[in-house]
């Protein structure tokens, strides 16, 4: 092992775990990000690998007195909007400024959200066991549809259907614990 | 179409957004809706966040879990923590997301050249499906890989696919017994368990009877092998065989007899020329025969480097413990704390266990095979932050919780370090009520693959930061915050094994020893950094690993 070899392993080595240490800390907040704009889990998670890859290979210019998250979501922001622009559906769905006014609104909403999140743990306690297990199939074990439905004996389209119940329930649930009083906002 | 808010066709559109199958027209008539309804845009908002926060948070389906089997037991106290935690798994996760910090590691480290992550990519790629090696990487010396190959891990198995060395000297066992030694450069294609090709370059192939059978193409003839050792130099349209002991059956590449070849002969075949006959020169094989010889000397100097490391280490103040498992005859039971500075910690005391070689052939460690084989030791005081870090060789994950290092049952402060069955890393921080505790796991990081390999293991409480750091050959692999104040303690505690204190001794979920072998153990009253993790993994690795050169010289 020559010696120029050993410092430059040793250099990107730093380097890599204090990448790895910053985006491992920051990676829910850019996914829950990017997912605010593109909501589907696969496409999501695409869009969050790419940009872990742009921001690792920018990660010399960035300067670390400077929080990372917000830099982060920078990135996530461009990757995300290079990905709406090659499909016609997500375009749509974000045109005239609607990714925009999205954006800035869940960042005025975001300490509200966080309050009332706070209960989701305690209302998916409280699922029956067959919804609980569903979700903890689709979102936690990522589980593709097929298999959960062909395990509960529904139709796809009945199966997600129940999701869609189910995190109707859940947000019931977080509602009401937000307002123990059963005050309806 | 016109979607009005509320009403179900508002509902209906923000479930197809969720999973991806919105039409174009039902996107547009949603676009529409939310940018001219403020309340439709806010609930939009909080429903995609309740989905979002779904697939980003595994804890909230481990406390799902925890308490759907468990609850009774837990919320009556009956139970500790840890029990809980056993009764929840063996559980098949492929908890995508972390899987995917991990794979980012890997593919980071990459990037960068290193090596060193490769491993857990591989893991990554690899889980939970069953291994189609066929050899494994047995010895390295000065070897360097072509850039933009896979650098093989040593020690790692191999999967039929090509080995390209640019330089150095590489051995390769294949799983039929064969040894086959190349000198770079070279390119070795693994087939299957009996059978490569060499396309070029120089290579030696030792065969015991076993592997009878064993058989080498290069472009010009394939050589079947009949119980023997022989050697191939392999270059431009040109092989040369040499057959030094037993015997070997050649076949030309163009077609032709077979032919077999006796010790001391050989063959040259180039082109399309017949083969020419030539005495076996071992001489220009010299340095691939003299590979193992070489192996060894350059272990030696990595144990002589890991011994001026752990000089250098014994001298910092926060070290605690160390135990290097050297000192003392087979028959001590005593082991001496090394971190001498802080002079509170005794020496520990080993209960069976075996002494066994370790990460190098001078170097000692200790086996834990038995369910009573243990290392007592005691540690006062309390500390803010925590730093637990030793070399172990997993032989087999037998419990449902494997103990690394654990405090004696689950009093106020303590901590529990573990590998749980599924591979997953943990520790667990118990608050000041028993029932308050917080279990901080990996990804599942320790797969089949692993067992039987030297692992660098760390982690790291750091109660200022708030924050459990778990690493893996000195890159982190997950990182969570921490819900529990300091301070914290160890007290009396256990390496590879647990003393339940007062918890029935014969409830399997409480048999905790572990399986494998240990050859360091650091304890730190503070919290390291990344990069002094990654020091103590570098100080202490092994072999000098190969390298990925990122730059491309001609």
């Amino acid at each position: 092992m020559s010696a120029d070899s050993t410092g430059r392993s040793d250099d990107s080595n730093a380097a890599q775990q204090r990448f790895l240490s910053l985006f491992l800390r920051s990676e829910r907040e850019i996914f829950r990000y990017v997912a605010a704009l593109v909501p589907n889990l696969a496409d999501a998670d695409d869009i969050v690998q790419q940009t872990a890859l742009a921001l690792w290979e920018k990660f010399d210019a960035y300067n670390p007195a400077q929080p990372f998250t917000p830099w982060a979501c920078r990135f996530a922001l461009n990757k995300t909007r290079q990905w709406i622009e090659r499909r016609q559906r997500w375009q749509a769905l974000l045109e005239n400024g609607l990714a925009e006014e999205l954006e800035q609104r869940r960042e005025e909403l975001l300490p509200e959200l966080e309050t009332r999140l706070k209960h989701l743990e305690g209302c998916l306690g409280k699922l029956p066991e067959e919804q609980r297990s569903l979700v903890e199939g689709y979102y936690f074990r990522r589980d593709g549809i097929e298999g959960l439905a062909a395990n509960s004996g529904r139709t796809i389209a009945a199966t997600y259907k129940m999701l869609q119940r189910i995190r109707q329930a859940l947000q019931v649930c977080i509602r009401n614990a937000t307002n123990p009083e059963g005050a309806t906002p | 179409m016109n979607i009005a808010y509320p009403s179900p066709e508002f509902d209906e559109a923000v479930a197809a957004i969720c999973r991806g199958a919105v039409p174009d027209e039902q996107a547009r008539a949603l676009n529409v809706v939310l940018r001219s309804n403020a309340a439709a845009r806010d609930e939009y908002i909080l429903r995609v966040e309740i989905h979002s926060r779904l697939a980003s948070e595994p804890e909230l389906f481990a406390g799902a879990e925890l308490d759907a089997t468990q609850s009774r037991h837990v919320r009556s106290g009956k139970v500790p923590p840890q029990v809980a935690l056993a009764l929840s798994g063996p559980r098949r996760i492929r908890e995508h997301r972390r899987w995917r910090a991990v794979a980012l590691a890997a593919c980071f480290a990459l990037v960068a050249g290193g090596w060193w992550a490769l491993h857990l990519w591989n893991t990554g790629e690899k889980a939970g499906t069953t291994s189609h090696a066929v050899a494994m990487l047995n010895r390295v010396v000065d070897v360097e890989w072509m850039p933009g190959t896979k650098a093989p891990r040593l020690g790692a198995p191999l999967e039929p696919g090509s080995l390209r060395l640019k330089a150095g000297l590489a051995q390769v066992v294949f799983y039929s017994g064969a040894r086959v030694a190349i000198q770079g450069p070279a390119e070795l294609e693994l087939i299957s368990q009996s059978e490569a090709s060499c396309r070029h370059g120089k290579l030696t192939a030792e065969v015991p009877p076993q592997a009878r059978g064993f058989r080498v193409g290069t472009p010009q003839l394939s050589v079947r092998d009949l119980g023997t050792s022989f050697g191939l130099d392999v270059a431009n349209r040109r092989t040369e065989l040499h057959v030094f002991k037993g015997t070997v059956e050649m076949q030309p590449a163009m077609g032709g007899a077979r032919q077999e070849l006796r010790e001391g002969s050989g063959a040259v075949m180039e082109g399309a020329k017949p083969a020419q006959f030539i005495a076996a020169g071992p001489a220009a094989f010299a340095s691939l025969f003299d590979l193992q010889a070489k192996s060894l000397a350059a272990e030696a100097r990595r144990y002589d480097q890991w011994r001026a490391a752990t000089e250098r280490l014994n001298d910092d103040p926060s070290l605690l413990v160390h135990l290097d498992f050297e000192t003392g005859a087979a028959s001590d039971w005593r082991l001496r704390n090394l971190g001498h500075r802080s002079g509170s910690v005794l020496d520990a005391t080993i209960v069976g266990c075996q002494s066994i070689n370790g990460r190098w052939p001078e170097k000692r460690a200790l086996e834990f095979q038995n369910v009573s084989d243990r290392v007592r030791l005691s540690v006062p005081r309390e500390f803010e932050s925590l730093t637990l870090a030793a070399w172990v060789r997993v032989q087999g994950l037998d419990r449902k919780i494997n103990s690394l290092f654990m405090s004696d049952g689950f009093l106020p402060g303590t901590i529990h370090w573990l590998i749980r069955n599924d591979g997953v890393l943990g520790l667990t921080v118990i608050g000041t009520d028993p029932r308050d505790h917080q279990i901080v796991v990996s990804p599942p990081v320790l797969t089949l693959d692993q067992f039987g390999l030297w692992l660098h293991l760390a982690v790291v409480l750091d109660g200022d930061a708030k924050r459990v750091t778990h690493y893996v050959n000195g890159l982190p692999v997950s990182e969570r915050e921490l819900s529990i104040d300091p301070p914290f303690r160890i007290g009396a505690a256990e390496l590879g094994n647990w003393n339940a204190k007062g918890f029935p001794g014969n409830d399997p979920f409480l048999i905790r020893n572990f399986s494998g072998a240990m050859d360091e153990f650091l304890l730190f009253g503070r919290a390291l950094s990344g990069d002094e993790i990654g020091d103590l993994y570098a100080d202490g690795k092994p072999q000098s690993e190969p390298l990925i050169r990122t730059d491309r010289r001609p």
